[in-house]
């Protein structure tokens, strides 16, 4: 994560709740959306949150909880230690043996950069608990921030064959493996999400990705294949859509990029656009 | 090699690219609205990517067509920069050396510009970034005297300015603008807060 707290060093000129004109019930359903949607817009938790817990923790019952651990996180990604200690006090207090807060405690070591500290306290819940999953994702997670890619993608890869249905793993094991340009072993993990998430069309467009960036004859013929099957699940991949077009050698600058060539290349595919 | 020489707006832009993806890789082109003889004067910048950036596709359209509008507005690439998603380590990677070779086939005076992440607080008086010039087919470091950021004070505070009020936010990169084609990747709106903010007295920024 680049240069700290740069980015939260805006001075705040009123409250959330003058600023928006929200009570204190909407700024918690917004909570929870985010939560849902696992949304990382953690400026705007914070800003929210904060103003929640501090003017109306008494009225949130028990979801108080889970908005301290949610807030807690945002505050980290935002360099607000002031704000993520707080938060973790409360927690630890009222679950003082709890693995997950934990992990939270964890967490914030390796905000602060003591990755050390960090990885005795995953290592002790995994003493613990060999299948706690989340300290084992944060123990690679400090490995990717030290620039140890080899190493994270070593232990990803045997976190995988324990866990080969997680999801967000080969996902972020294609990630690592596209940082490290062997794009072969990145379209395989992108063939594991295809497999399992066929109606997914971002799989298929970064599949295609890798794959005319491998370059060659086949490996253009599949690219140009699952860039189709992108835009099939979803005509509104723009990606996709420029894929294919220059793929069909008309990206260059020689050629127009006219939206009637566009619209007769998909045309000879059955494809519509909205 | 020559001089380099970087504007207020290229550097504003590059530094609120930064900013608005601080925990992903980014990457860009460096523009010159100059002739092609003597310093070389980086006017702007156009943001490309904030994700997989080593894979070609989205790179060569974006390549391709940031040199359409530059031969339609009489610019040039002549440049390229990126941060490095992983702050302790801002050396070039393969993929901007990829890339920057392709523009130095077009332009002889390339510049590869990386950005510190490291030295991007608030406190730091110098500017965060390290630049590398193309001689005997390799990428090596120029020497910090023949690059010029003119009114580096006023350029920094600018940029800590716009951080400050949150304009990071209406910066549009090529990744953007494919997720919503109507958003502008010139990013005309933020060239004009940039010019404003910029102290008349100071002519060409």
């Amino acid at each position: 994560r680049r240069h700290g707290g740069v980015c939260c060093q805006k001075k705040k000129m009123a409250t959330i709740s003058e600023m928006y004109d929200v009570g204190w019930e909407e700024m918690r359903d917004k909570l929870r959306k985010w939560r849902e949607d696992n949304c990382r817009n953690s400026e705007q938790i914070v800003d929210v949150g904060e103003e929640l817990i501090s003017e109306h923790a008494s009225k949130l019952g028990d979801d108080v909880w889970i908005i301290y651990e949610q807030v807690m996180i945002a505050a980290l990604d935002c360099s607000r230690d002031d704000l993520a200690l707080t938060c973790l006090q409360e927690l630890r207090k009222q679950f003082p043996d709890s693995h997950r807060v934990k992990r939270l405690s964890g967490m914030r070591l390796e905000a602060l950069e003591r990755y050390d500290e960090a990885n005795k306290h995953y290592e002790a819940i995994l003493q613990d608990d060999p299948t706690n999953t989340a300290a084992r994702k944060r123990k690679i997670s400090i490995l990717k921030a030290q620039g140890k890619n080899a190493e994270a993608i070593r232990e990803l890869n045997e976190y995988l064959e324990q866990f080969v249905g997680d999801q967000e793993a080969w996902h972020e094991l294609s990630e690592l493996y596209i940082n490290e340009h062997d794009y072969g072993k990145a379209a395989f993990c992108l063939e594991e999400l295809m497999m399992t998430n066929p109606h997914n069309h971002l799989y298929c467009e970064q599949y295609a990705e890798v794959k005319y960036t491998q370059g060659g004859l086949e490996n253009l013929e599949l690219s140009r294949k699952y860039f189709a099957q992108a835009l099939r699940l979803n005509n509104r991949n723009m990606r996709a859509l420029f894929g294919l077009y220059m793929l069909a050698g008309r990206g260059t600058k020689e050629s127009k990029c006219s939206m009637k060539a566009v619209e007769e290349m998909l045309e000879s595919m059955q494809i519509t656009m909205s | 090699m020559g001089e380099v020489e970087l504007s207020c707006r290229a550097y504003v832009k590059m530094y609120l690219h930064a900013c608005l993806f601080p925990r992903c890789g980014i990457n860009g082109l460096l523009l010159s609205s100059g002739s092609a003889g003597g310093a070389v004067c980086v006017t702007d910048c156009v943001p490309l990517l904030h994700s997989h950036l080593p894979l070609a596709p989205i790179s060569q359209l974006a390549l391709t067509q940031v040199d359409v509008w530059c031969s339609q507005t009489q610019q040039r690439i002549v440049g390229y920069y990126q941060a490095n998603a992983c702050v302790s380590d801002s050396s070039p990677t393969p993929c901007a050396l990829k890339i920057a070779d392709k523009i130095s086939e077009q332009f002889d005076n390339a510049v590869l510009l990386m950005l510190d992440g490291g030295k991007m607080t608030a406190d730091y008086r110098l500017p965060p970034i390290v630049v590398y010039e193309r001689r005997d087919s390799r990428w090596l470091l120029k020497d910090k005297h023949t690059i010029m950021l003119r009114h580096w004070e006023e350029t920094q505070a600018i940029a800590g300015q716009m951080l400050e009020s949150g304009d990071q936010a209406l910066l549009v990169d090529f990744d953007s603008h494919l997720d919503d084609i109507t958003k502008d990747w010139t990013n005309q709106k933020l060239n004009s807060k940039i010019a404003e903010l910029a102290s008349p007295a100071n002519g060409n920024i």
